[in-house]
């Protein structure tokens, strides 16, 4: 089967790999009908997480059809159409048991690594590097998905796949990070970052009752989608006018907002001095994660505010300002997206009408153009917001946004 | 200062907010909460008189007698322990074991008898090596977890290191080292325990990985070949 491979920093490659097999008794094989890229998976292609081997098969957010079952899964069977959640999750730990199923004990194979650094491992991801368990990830033909009987959310409808994709990751993960924020009924929310997770995390925060969401980002296409789908009032924090947290203080009649949403995570671009010295410290390995976000959210929150934070980290970070959360009485809450506590109730949103999230797909490719895709989408050209793959199709060249 | 009787109106009664309230209620006096103290004393580590010693600790939500058969059977233990090729009942206490690399034949491969020293079902296994040149010993506990987690599962090896070499006995033929060897078993024997299953990437498809990519393999440890749980393939 072909597959998209990660072959070295900022060095994407489609090889022709061996179709997957079942290998446990909880496994199915998956043709892949679409499948898409993150934003997280611009950490893995500048070289940010460690642990990635040449050849490793990337993608984390795909769906499809069964093609093979394993004799412990019951409930699919070949020609059901699913959509896959990006955490392996066992279904019988501690953890799947209350709902944090991203903290799965028991499906990363590495979790030696992922200790040494974390002090416990969570849940194995798909196609996310080796401290997360080394799985071959859904930008390919096929895929192998383990414990497919606790995973996949079975697509009954007639809806077309890109309506549905995004429940694999980024519908989910901006929920939970509006759901993390704590938002009560006529609370004010800021959100940094107009990708898709903060999209659907500005939809979201309405959906959780919010009277007003602000959105930060400087992409005038994020910021209109921002705007114009999700009614979010919008911030370009470049511009030379704009002090974000004089902004925020503005338009919250002095309080600052209730909850604030980090939606960009490590790789947080900033024009500032401050901003200068994470890039530096970052190339010269000093500092793991560039957390200029979570310095400005720190700063503008409202006191007794809820910072939620989606956005990705990894490592360690450098000079954040505790002493603003400790003075305010900032609660804190983040990770990654316990997935299979959200994938029924949101596929409702979806079919009842609620949210479309095809929304934001600026463009649609085949699998022979995924590795030019990758730096058109680190490098924000081509007003690029989200690329929707077909792994069946060599070129589609579909660049018209939604 | 101010005149304090126009401070503002006086509190009527006594405010007692309920999360004080249930300061008097509902915890324990302290007297009986005192007889819960403790002082920690840690597991046996290595000494200086060359013996090696490993332990691991895992909570499994299942209950202690089902594991301790789980353990006792073994028969079972290839299946979820590194490196063990056979591991075979020559009588009630004795076990002959054959360990090495079981996807690779021509791969080193060492065997030996253990014997089973203590034996108290659902609560402790422990055991010892009965061939004079592999010094080695260990105990499996169980123990009941708070609430409604399970079993705490306790494990200790330990193994006399001739000349500061070879650790446990399986570390002879494993890429391993001893001390991970005991946690990557216990890890392995709650996934098999929880899920009936071991998480497993060994024939995952990928793209070519050139000299770099193999080299961090071996470093991440992902050339110990995964025991099958219960096996598909």
């Amino acid at each position: 089967m072909k597959a998209v491979c990660w072959m070295g920093t900022g060095n994407i490659q489609v090889h022709k790999v061996p179709d997957p097999e079942i290998v446990n008794p909880h496994d199915a094989i998956l043709r892949v009908t679409r499948t898409a890229i993150c934003g997280s998976d611009l950490h893995l292609y500048d070289g940010y997480i460690p642990t990635m081997e040449a050849g490793d098969i990337l993608g984390h957010e795909f769906m499809g059809v069964v093609e093979e079952v394993g004799p412990e899964v019951k409930n699919l069977k070949r020609g059901d159409r699913v959509v896959v959640p990006f955490t392996i999750s066992c279904g019988n730990c501690f953890f799947c048991k209350r709902d944090l199923w991203s903290l799965c004990d028991n499906t990363n194979p590495n979790a030696q690594i992922a200790e040494t650094m974390y002090g416990y491992s969570g849940s194995a991801l798909f196609g996310y590097s080796h401290i997360y368990g080394g799985f071959a990830g859904g930008q390919a033909q096929y895929v192998r998905v383990p414990f497919a009987n606790v995973g996949p959310i079975k697509i009954e409808n007639d809806l077309p796949d890109e309506k549905v994709l995004f429940l694999s990751d980024i519908y989910p993960t901006g929920y939970m990070g509006a759901e993390n924020a704590n938002i009560q009924p006529g609370d004010t929310v800021a959100i940094w970052g107009c990708g898709p997770v903060g999209l659907f995390a500005i939809a979201s925060a309405y959906m959780l009752g919010a009277e007003r969401v602000i959105a930060i980002d400087r992409f005038p296409e994020r910021l209109k989608l921002a705007r114009e789908y999700c009614g979010a009032t919008t911030i370009d924090y470049t511009d030379n006018d704009v002090v974000v947290v004089e902004a925020l203080r503005d338009l919250t009649g002095g309080i600052g907002p209730d909850s604030c949403i980090d939606a960009v995570g490590m790789e947080a671009h900033s024009n500032t001095l401050i901003g200068m010295y994470d890039k530096v410290k970052q190339a010269a390995m000093l500092e793991t994660d560039r957390p200029f976000v979570l310095r400005q959210a720190l700063q503008a929150i409202r006191k007794g505010g809820t910072l939620s934070i989606p956005g990705v980290y990894g490592g360690a970070l450098d000079k954040v300002n505790f002493g603003a959360a400790f003075g305010k009485a900032v609660h804190m809450a983040m990770g990654q997206t316990h997935m299979h506590k959200y994938l029924k109730p949101l596929l409702k949103s979806i079919e009842a009408g609620k949210i479309d999230p095809s929304f934001l797909i600026s463009h649609r490719v085949g699998i022979e153009e995924v590795p030019d895709m990758y730096k058109i989408w680190r490098d924000k050209k081509d007003q690029v917001t989200k690329i929707v793959i077909d792994p069946w199709r060599d070129q589609i060249g579909d660049k018209i946004a939604a | 200062m101010g005149d304090r009787a126009h401070a503002g109106a006086p509190l009527e009664e006594p405010f007692m907010p309920e999360h004080v309230s249930r300061l008097d209620s509902t915890l324990p006096e302290f007297p009986a909460a005192q007889g819960r103290g403790a002082i920690f004393s840690p597991l046996p580590q290595d000494t200086h008189d060359s013996r090696m010693r490993a332990h691991s600790v895992q909570t499994i939500g299942v209950d202690a007698q089902t594991l301790y058969r789980l353990w006792r059977d073994v028969t079972v233990a290839p299946r979820w322990m590194e490196y063990v090729i056979s591991a075979e009942p020559k009588s009630a206490t004795v076990t002959h074991w054959v360990l090495g690399n079981p996807e690779d034949p021509r791969d080193k491969r060492i065997e030996y008898d253990t014997e089973i020293i203590e034996d108290i079902p659902g609560e402790k296994i422990s055991w010892r090596s009965l061939d004079s040149s592999i010094k080695e010993s260990g105990e499996v506990l169980f123990r009941p977890a708070t609430g409604d987690r399970g079993t705490v599962v306790v494990l200790q090896e330990s193994a006399h290191v001739p000349g500061g070499s070879l650790g446990i006995a399986a570390a002879a033929v494993t890429k391993r080292s001893p001390r991970q060897i005991v946690i990557e078993d216990l890890r392995h024997f709650k996934q098999i325990a929880e899920t009936g299953e071991i998480p497993n990437v060994e024939r995952n498809p990928h793209g070519p990985r050139g000299f770099i990519g193999t080299l961090k393999e071996h470093l991440y440890g992902e050339n110990n070949p995964t025991p099958p749980g219960t096996v598909v393939h």
